[in-house]
């Protein structure tokens, strides 16, 4: 075949794939021009989840009639007039693509009113204006009555575009695609009225009063969206203007999902899906979940213009920072610091205790937090006056009121009352009994105290009288040469000593007690499945994993003084209800639960 | 079995041999003692099938037997009765035992001797014999070295080696090692050598407290037991199967710097500085300064920091030969050494920050204690 130029429509059609893949692709195209236009409030209408009709409503300064021809043809646009203006980007648009992309696949009418204040000039514009697109052709604009603001309906989507129609997925998925969309910003902007429906039904609503507690709701269900823990971290820059700024919903470390998808990033204003942001939330939870499990939130990050690039993605999806490990390492240690501050113990739910336990033994205890109310900063009453008016969740649930209330992130003081099973102590708080896991809460023990020591670079090393030589086999031999410098950071002095064996010379102090090569071997064991894409994360494993083999095993009878000292120095932990792999070293029977089981507090 | 005993004899008796009962074993006659007649005396055991001790006790037998009774029970109450005879006669058939002295009568519940494990009959041909002093200094000198993690056996035990007219004992915990050397009264008929487990002496230490009568040793080949005769007392404890580390190599052949200080003196800093370095990591830091004028003595500066406590800093006068060092050791491990040092001056050799130090009583060559230091990264 001859090589040719594309006819025009061709080419915006392959254009407009990159923008418009999806019937969500429109919506967000045209709320995000609502939301730069400054619209307050947001109404979008779909049929057939979005293949018949997607209308955008909103109230934001509107396009001039004169300059409505202009908007639906390519590469026009009002945000950016040079190439320089694309490094301090403040709008969600930019590239003037989105209108021209969606009319060479649809039929689409634009209906818009410039706002009284917004005219420039001396001619007054009585009414709105009105332009039709059919495929990619234009028709003439002509001047209809109007609200002010701008209506895009975008009907029969990809109707010229028959290949891209049969690769939509099932109403229900695109539906569904929309949806999420859509409580993404609104819960980016809380400030605006959203509005979705299809036909008479209203799926989300929001008041637009910028409380974002009743939209997780509508996001994450009501009983996780009162769970989440608020946050909130400044960072000053190395300059003025380049400060970091992140607020934002996680959840507590009992509340956990199976994958990654529940955390959501906004980046000035704009949903990204930025593979390192997410790993840095996850981070933040290093040590306190169980492996395989992760968190869930949404968190929103705000950064200089100049410091983010968003023009890496067509559909910009994706964002570059100038200074990714600092962004990196902020988020983390936000997360982080806000999870802390909240940290509470697992509570044995009561009724699986009570008679429901016998009728069913398989079941396993249940865990439910225990919050303490004031830390939920939710002002119930304004809670659901959102929710009846967004017809969000049922207002009563979202009331904090049957919280039970224990101390955020310590322990409290506890008395030791003994050992059970060789594996377990059991201790009285202040507010009820505490079953400890003494390998895990020694693991965490452990695990500080040589954490602690290495943050201060002071790691006390005891020399051994003869060295120890490990061997190892040729896999795990290689993996250890190559973290041989780590291991020297944690106070052992460990060298090659050739065939695939290893001089053992000094341990941390910390383990003095017991067998060196025990030690080792541990760092080494399963590392083949470990993918560690930070220096600091590999020494946490590290660490984590080395502790673990040292602490004391489940098992193992204790002498009263050493199940004080165990308590004592848990006491002394910073988190001290998880071990380093996250399972919890503790469970929490309050004295009212007690009171309950016993038949104290009436019958249940 | 009938027996009349002298309450006081019985009493001591069974003192020494309930060191050896095992009260939480799952087979429960190890939480018996054996009570036997044995060619006029009374012979108690016990044991837990890692050590077993057996004391005679002087008694006037009237009829033979044996039988065996709860530990705890029995030394109870024989430690209540007043001080004059006590009548043991066994119901061999309902296997109760009457217990009778001053007005008061007690039937205790027994088990079978038939349960009991049998203990080695020694032999004492071939025995080295040893001076009590003597051996009860070695062990408090040697034993408290030996390792506690299981993980380990052979750090647990105490080497013994007897060759000729020389005896050496010899324990370690990775981290330190102290030996000591005797020599023997009566050449050895032939040479031994054996991890005894460090627990086993310091019970032969308890219960050979007094007295001038020699203890004789024996371990007979291929029985893996090593069996001690004080008096009339019995310790025999299995062997830890295994081979020791050379400790040879372990001590260092040369120092650069020797540093003589008072035992007391040093003693005492190192327990001071133990209260601040308890809550770290036991480290303490010993600046050894060695005299640059006659205005700067030369002198040993112990010092520990704790992150909550606070921090010590002891100077202790020393005549340095040599030169200086900055060394930190686990203050414990030199107290402890220093505590089992008779003399009253100490010298301690080092050679560089990462090189093993060594602590010798000044005027004894008998004795000497190796500590690996510690250093900060």
């Amino acid at each position: 075949m001859p090589i040719r130029l594309l006819s025009s429509e061709v080419a915006s059609q392959i254009a407009a794939g990159e923008v418009i893949e999806r019937p969500a692709s429109v919506v967000k195209e045209l709320v995000e021009n609502a939301l730069d236009a400054g619209a307050k409030s947001i109404t979008v209408s779909i049929a057939e989840a979005g293949r018949k009709l997607i209308e955008v409503a909103d109230d934001g300064s509107g396009i001039a009639s004169d300059e409505l021809a202009l908007a639906v043809s390519r590469h026009a646009t009002s945000k950016l007039s040079k190439a320089d203006d694309l490094f301090h980007i403040a709008t969600l648009g930019f590239r003037g693509e989105a209108l021209a992309s969606m009319g060479s696949v649809s039929r689409m009418v634009i209906t818009s009113k410039v706002a009284k204040s917004n005219v420039v000039g001396s001619r007054p514009t009585k009414a709105g204006a009105r332009i039709k697109v059919e495929g990619g052709r234009e028709g003439k604009v002509e001047a209809v009555g109007a609200p002010t603001g701008t209506v895009v309906r975008v009907e029969d989507l990809f109707y010229n575009v028959p290949a891209r129609l049969k690769f939509l997925k099932t109403d229900v998925t695109e539906r569904r695609a929309i949806d999420a969309l859509l409580t993404r910003y609104a819960l980016a902007y809380p400030n605006v009225r959203f509005k979705l429906s299809e036909g008479n039904n209203v799926t989300l609503q929001t008041s637009g009063d910028g409380d974002r507690r009743a939209i997780l709701a509508a996001l994450y269900g009501v009983e996780v969206a009162k769970q989440l823990l608020e946050i909130n971290s400044d960072e000053e820059g190395p300059s003025t203007g380049s400060g970091l700024k992140l607020s934002g919903y996680v959840s507590p470390t009992a509340l956990t999902r199976s994958n990654r998808k529940d955390i959501t990033f906004f980046v000035n204003g704009r949903w990204v899906q930025d593979t390192p942001l997410t790993a840095a939330f996850v981070q933040a939870y290093h040590t306190l979940l169980m492996v395989g499990r992760y968190p869930m939130g949404a968190v929103f990050v705000e950064i200089a213009p100049e410091e983010v690039d968003v023009n890496v993605h067509p559909a910009k999806a994706e964002v570059r920072f100038r200074n990714q490990n600092r962004v990196f390492g902020f988020v983390q240690r936000a997360i982080r610091r806000g999870l802390l501050a909240y940290a509470p113990v697992p509570t044995v739910t009561p009724g699986l205790w009570g008679s429901r336990a016998e009728s069913s033994p398989q079941v396993g205890l249940d865990w439910t937090i225990a919050h303490s109310s004031d830390q939920l900063s939710v002002d119930s009453d304004q809670l659901e006056d959102v929710s009846r008016e967004s017809g969000v969740g049922q207002p009563s649930d979202l009331q904090p009121s049957n919280f039970q209330t224990t101390a955020a992130n310590k322990v409290p003081l506890l008395r030791l009352i003994g050992q059970i099973g060789s594996t377990y102590l059991v201790a009285e708080g202040p507010d009820g009994l505490y079953l400890i896991d003494q390998h895990a809460a020694h693991e965490r023990v452990l695990f500080e105290k040589l954490m602690a020591q290495h943050d201060m670079k002071k790691i006390p090393s005891q020399s051994l009288l003869t060295p120890a030589i490990v061997q190892l086999p040729p896999a795990s031999a290689k993996l250890l040469n190559e973290q041989l410098s780590i291991l020297t950071h944690f106070g052992f002095d460990v060298e090659d000593f050739g065939s695939n064996s290893f001089r053992v010379r000094a341990v941390p102090s910390l383990f003095a007690g017991s067998d060196p090569s025990a030690a080792l071997r541990a760092i080494v064991e399963d590392f083949e499945e470990d993918e560690a894409p930070l220096q600091n994360e590999i020494e946490k494993k590290l660490a984590a994993r080395v502790c673990k083999r040292m602490a004391v095993k489940g098992g193992q009878t204790l002498s009263p003084d050493e199940q004080r000292a165990l308590l004592t120095n848990l006491e002394n932990c910073d988190s001290p209800r998880t071990c380093p792999h996250g399972r919890p070293t503790m469970i929490h029977l309050s004295v009212e639960m007690l009171e309950r089981q016993f038949g104290r507090r009436g019958a249940r | 079995m009938k027996v009349t005993v002298l309450q006081e004899n019985l009493a001591r008796g069974l003192g020494i041999v309930s060191r050896a009962v095992s009260p939480r074993s799952t087979l429960p006659v190890l939480a018996n003692v054996l009570v036997a007649s044995d060619e006029g005396r009374l012979r108690l055991s016990a044991t837990n099938l890692e050590l077993g001790i057996t004391c005679w006790v002087p008694a006037r037998i009237e009829q033979e037997g044996s039988t065996t009774v709860p530990s705890r029970t029995f030394s109870d109450l024989v430690n209540t009765l007043p001080s004059d005879q006590v009548l043991l006669s066994l119901d061999a058939k309902t296997q109760t035992l009457n217990v009778r002295g001053g007005s008061s009568t007690n039937d205790i519940k027994c088990i079978d001797a038939q349960e009991f494990p049998p203990l080695p009959v020694p032999d004492l041909d071939g025995a080295v014999q040893l001076n009590v002093a003597d051996f009860r200094e070695m062990i408090q000198q040697v034993a408290f070295a030996a390792s506690t993690d299981e993980a380990r056996p052979v750090l647990m035990g105490v080497l013994v080696q007897v060759e000729k007219d020389k005896l050496t004992m010899a324990a370690a915990d990775g981290f330190r090692l102290s030996v000591r050397k005797a020599a023997l009264a009566s050449p050895a008929p032939a040479p031994l050598t054996a991890i005894v487990p460090a627990r086993a002496l310091v019970e032969l230490a308890r219960v050979a407290s007094d007295g001038n009568e020699p203890i004789y040793m024996v371990a007979p080949k291929g029985r893996g037991q090593v069996l001690f005769r004080v008096k009339d007392v019995e310790v025999v404890s299995q062997l830890i199967d295994g081979t020791f580390p050379d400790y040879q190599q372990i001590i260092p052949r040369k120092y650069t710097s020797r540093t003589l200080v008072s035992t007391a003196a040093l003693l005492k800093a190192c327990k001071q500085a133990e209260i601040f370095a308890r809550e770290g990591s036991n480290v303490a830091r010993l600046n050894i300064k060695s005299a640059s004028s006659d205005l700067q003595p030369s002198e040993v500066e112990i010092s520990a920091t704790s992150e909550e406590t606070g921090k010590n800093e002891t100077i202790v006068e020393a005549t340095v030969d040599g030169s200086g060092v900055l060394i930190a050791f686990n203050v414990k491990f030199l107290r402890e050494a220093l505590e089992v040092i008779k003399t009253p001056n100490v010298a301690l050799e080092t050679s560089a920050p990462n090189a093993p130090g060594v602590v010798r009583p000044v005027g004894d060559e008998q004795f000497l204690h190796v500590i690996m230091p510690m250093h900060l990264g």
